[in-house]
This record gives structure tokens, C-alpha cells and sequence, in this order.
């Protein structure tokens, strides 16, 4: 692999880079000198380390606007997502066995309610509109007296979309259904204010958001009939929810990265916002390109396109030093077309050909610069390259 | 660090496809459309020696990097050669994954198609240059 310097990333959706300040305040907590206890032993060394992640559950709390005792930390969204969906429709199931999601959910949602499937619940998948956006009309429809949960994304991971969970979440509050959200890519991006939301479990991860990898957690509110059965059993931390030692250092780092997120959330946002645009800007007159997504209902910080007669993986390579994404990172060795693509209507040959840019606090002007041109040259190259359709 | 699906001989063909094009008077052309991957291919001859190959792609770095390689391999070889051609010879010279195996019997196809193409063709051995 080539130097990480020669390489543009542009793949900020899949992951972050740890904002120094947050590396900052992790790297003490690891050595002998720094806090390294166990936050949950009642010494000295023990409190200190437990005042490290009551500081950082503070943090994300003020993020989430959510009270601290409503966060249980994980190892990232994954877990947290099937913490959710397993833990309460196991808790639930004696009421009813109905489940609804979308297929357009990340795989850490989609494929868990795959396997509760499988395990005798029967799930509703709700297509969206051609532009990635449910209609709340068609969830209430969907919802039926047994219904015992709805898991839908706040920002699509691929296409950027946002659902509008403050109406999706009324309805299921409505009929007493928990509604789940997968808050992986909006959280420390989009305002969140939990308190105020029909939202009753929210899962999010640090890696999104300039914190450290492999730590996460999980939004429960306080209210009769939301709760979640463990996954994991023994220690007791986190009152059983979910117990093992607590990360302190990752925690720290979850929690700072959390209070620089809400600091910093406005002007990162307008900065991602020109970055996008003017790569739009730069690639839109090409023949045949689609805009993948809604252009109204989107996070800023993802740009998908398909264009045609091209093919991706050609693409991809042809693209390079660009480090771009063809779909949802996590599986990018796949060479199935994106479903998220495909239940936006796309044919395969046009979601097969879907670019994934995503920016970032570090991207520059002069980077989305280089993908304008890297871009408009690759295609033309691979159409240089192709032969025509076989009349 | 994750394997590179590519290695260093494909990238090197996929960045350098110096046989891509057209061919103005070919001896045989054929193109064939299948299994994800879109292949043409020209052949001029020059009596009974392959002189110029060209091809066209549209399909996987791997499928254009073994086009090119087929096309750098057999100029100047006898025309029979391309008949003969087999798709373990690029199994054997470029990392291909195994389930893309169907993409390089699609080039077999197209090869030996050209072969036979440019064995019965009464334009093969023209001069067109």
C-alpha cells in the first residue's frame, strides 16, 4: 500500500481519524502513571478512573441531550444496534412477535433482523421513496397490535438520506411501539435533543466522530415498557445491561470527542456542506450521472453517485490515490450491487457503479478538487476502454 | 493489512492498457457479452502471424488487465496460437480470484473466436496499415 500521504481519503462515513485533543486525553489513562484502575473497584485508583467515565457519560449525555443514567456504553454501533433490537424484542416477544424495519438499514440492523426472522419473529420491511425517504404514512400502516418495535436510520450511511425520525418515532409512541434508531452516522453531525424525541433506544459510536474505535453506546429511555434484555451476562456493570470493565480510555475519548462534536457541530456542518456542493458542482454535467439520495433530506458529509457505462470496480481502482467507498464499507469486498441502492430503484448495473464520497473536518477544497478531476478522467478513460452494445 | 485484490502485475496492465482500440481494416473482430463483462476483440494478420491485437472492455480490472495481456502475448505468434489459447494461462500468470474464473472463460471464448475468425477470413494477411 502505498504512503497514507500520497492517499485522498475521502471516506469519512466509514470511519475517522481521532481528533488529537481526544487522543489527548486517553493516552494517560493507559500506562502506570495515569488512571488505570478498574472504574468499578471502591479504592482510591478506582474512583479516579470512575470519575473519568462519569465525566465522559456527562459529555455524550449533554451531546444527546439525554440524562447519563440513560447510556449504557458498548464497543460500537454494532453492539449497540443488537443490544438493541435482540434485547427488546426479547423482552417484548410475550406481547407480540412483529417486527418493522427497512432494507435499506445498515447490515449491523438489517442482518440482526435476518436472524430474529429465522428465530420466529416476523419483520415488515418498508421500502422508501426513489430518493431514499420514507413516507411516515407507510409505517403507520404497517403497524399492527403486535407490533413491538421499529428500527429505522436517522442518516443512511450510504446515501446520506435522513429520515424524519421525530415523526416516524410520534407514530410508534402512538400505538406503545419502541422505535429504535441507528444513530451511527448523525451523532455529534446532526442536533439531537433525546428528552424531547419519541426516540427509545438510540445506538451511536465514537469512530463516527473523530473519536477512538471500539466504543460505543446505547441510548435507553426511561419510560414503562422500554427496556432490553442483555446479550452478555456477568460482572453486573452498567446494571447488568451490558456488563464487562468499562474502557476508560476509550470512554474518555468517546466523551471528549462528544463535547468537541456539539462545540464545533454548526461550523462542521457548513464546511461539509461547500465541500459537497462544489464536488457536485464539478461532476454533475457528466453524461449519464445520477445523484444517489435526496437532495433535501441529506446529511452533508456524503456525495453517492452512479453513472452509466461505467463499471464500479474499474472505477474504484481507476480512481486511486482516491479512497472512496462503492457502498457500505463493511462490505466493500462484495461484489453484489448495494441494496441500498436497489431499493432506491437503481438497476444493478447503476448501483454497481456507485461512488461513496464522504468528508470530513480535514477534508480541503484542494482534495474534492483532485476527485473532480481524478473522476471526470477516470470515467472518460473506462468509456474510452469500453465497446459499444452489441446491436 | 488487507490483501490487495489487485497485485502489482494487474495494476500494471489495468494502468497501461497500450492495446485498447480499434483496428481500422481487421483480418476478424468478434465481441461477446457475458457473465458481467463485455469483451471485443480485433486481429490483423499478417499471412499466417498475428501482426496487430486490439481490444475493448467493459467489465472488472481483471477482465481488462487479462485483455491486455492476451493482446501483448500474442502479437506475433501464429494465428493458430489463438485457437489454442486456454484461460489457465492467464489463471497461471495473473491473480485472479476463483469467482471471477467465469469472466476469463468469457475471454477464452472471444479468443478462440477470433482465432477461427481470422483462420477463414479472406481479408486475413491484408496489409491495411
Amino acid at each position: 500500500m502505498s504512503n497514507i500521504a500520497e492517499m485522498v481519503y475521502l471516506d469519512y462515513a466509514a470511519s475517522t481519524p481521532a481528533d488529537p485533543r481526544v487522543v489527548d486525553v486517553m493516552t494517560p489513562l493507559f500506562g502506570a502513571g495515569g488512571d488505570f484502575a478498574n472504574p468499578s473497584s471502591g479504592h482510591t485508583a478506582g474512583r479516579r478512573s470512575s470519575a473519568h467515565v462519569e465525566r465522559a457519560a456527562g459529555q455524550l449525555a449533554e451531546l444527546l441531550g439525554c440524562k447519563e443514567e440513560q447510556l449504557v456504553w458498548t464497543s460500537g454501533a454494532t453492539e449497540s444496534d443488537n443490544l438493541a433490537i435482540v434485547g427488546a424484542a426479547r423482552y417484548r416477544a410475550d406481547r407480540g412477535r412483529h417486527l418493522i424495519t427497512m432494507p435499506t438499514e445498515h447490515k449491523a440492523v438489517a442482518d440482526v433482523f435476518h436472524v430474529l426472522e429465522k428465530r420466529g419473529f416476523e419483520v415488515s420491511w418498508l421500502r422508501p421513496d426513489d430518493t431514499g425517504v420514507l413516507d411516515p404514512a407507510n409505517l403507520e400502516a404497517a403497524i399492527r397490535p403486535d407490533t413491538q418495535l421499529v428500527s429505522i436510520m436517522q442518516v443512511n450511511n450510504e446515501t446520506g438520506v435522513i429520515q424524519d425520525i421525530e415523526a416516524l418515532g410520534a407514530l410508534c409512541r402512538e400505538r406503545d411501539v419502541l422505535f429504535h434508531v441507528d444513530a451511527a452516522q448523525s451523532v455529534g453531525k446532526l442536533p439531537l435533543a433525546l428528552a424531547s424525541l419519541p426516540v427509545d433506544l438510540l445506538s451511536t459510536t465514537a469512530h463516527k466522530v473523530y473519536g477512538p474505535k471500539g466504543i460505543g453506546a446505547l441510548y435507553i429511555a426511561d419510560r414503562p415498557g422500554c427496556h432490553v434484555e442483555p446479550l452478555i451476562y456477568g460482572g453486573g456493570q452498567q446494571g447488568g445491561r451490558r456488563p464487562g470493565t468499562l474502557a476508560v480510555p476509550l470512554i474518555a475519548g468517546f466523551g471528549e470527542a462528544a463535547r468537541i462534536a456539539r462545540c464545533e457541530m454548526q461550523e462542521n456542518h457548513e464546511h461539509l456542506r461547500s465541500l459537497r456542493e462544489r464536488l457536485w458542482s464539478g461532476i454533475r454535467d457528466l453524461d449519464g450521472i445520477v445523484r444517489n439520495g435526496s437532495d433535501s433530506h441529506s446529511f452533508p458529509g456524503i456525495l453517492n453517485v452512479s453513472i452509466e457505462d461505467v463499471e464500479g470496480e474499474s472505477l474504484l481502482l481507476a480512481l486511486e490515490p482516491l479512497c472512496v467507498a462503492t457502498g457500505s464499507a463493511c462490505n466493500s469486498t462484495s461484489q453484489e450491487p448495494s441494496s441500498v441502492l436497489r431499493a432506491l430503484g437503481r438497476s444493478d448495473l447503476l448501483a454497481q457503479s456507485a461512488i461513496r464520497f464522504s468528508f470530513g473536518r480535514p477534508t480541503t477544497s484542494a482534495e474534492v478538487d483532485l476527485a473532480v478531476a481524478r473522476y471526470r478522467e477516470a470515467v472518460a478513460r473506462l468509456r474510452d476502454i469500453a465497446p459499444g452494445r452489441a446491436a | 493489512m488487507t490483501a490487495d485484490p489487485y497485485g502489482k502485475r494487474v495494476r500494471e496492465l489495468f494502468a497501461r492498457p497500450d492495446h485498447a482500440g480499434d483496428l481500422e481494416k481487421p483480418s476478424a473482430r468478434v465481441q461477446i457479452d457475458d457473465q458481467g463483462v463485455r469483451i471485443a476483440l480485433a486481429v490483423q494478420c499478417d499471412g499466417d502471424i498475428i501482426d496487430r491485437l486490439r481490444f475493448r472492455v467493459w467489465g472488472c480490472p481483471h477482465a481488462l488487465a487479462a485483455a491486455e495481456a492476451v493482446c501483448r502475448e500474442f502479437e506475433g505468434r501464429p494465428v493458430s496460437a489463438l485457437q489454442a489459447f486456454s484461460a489457465n494461462e492467464i489463471m497461471q500468470t495473473l491473480p485472479v480470484p476463483r469467482e471471477k474464473l467465469g469472466r476469463i472463460l468469457i475471454l477464452e471464448d472471444a479468443v478462440r473466436s477470433l482465432g477461427q475468425g481470422a483462420r477463414v477470413s479472406p481479408d486475413a494477411g491484408e496489409d491495411t496499415d
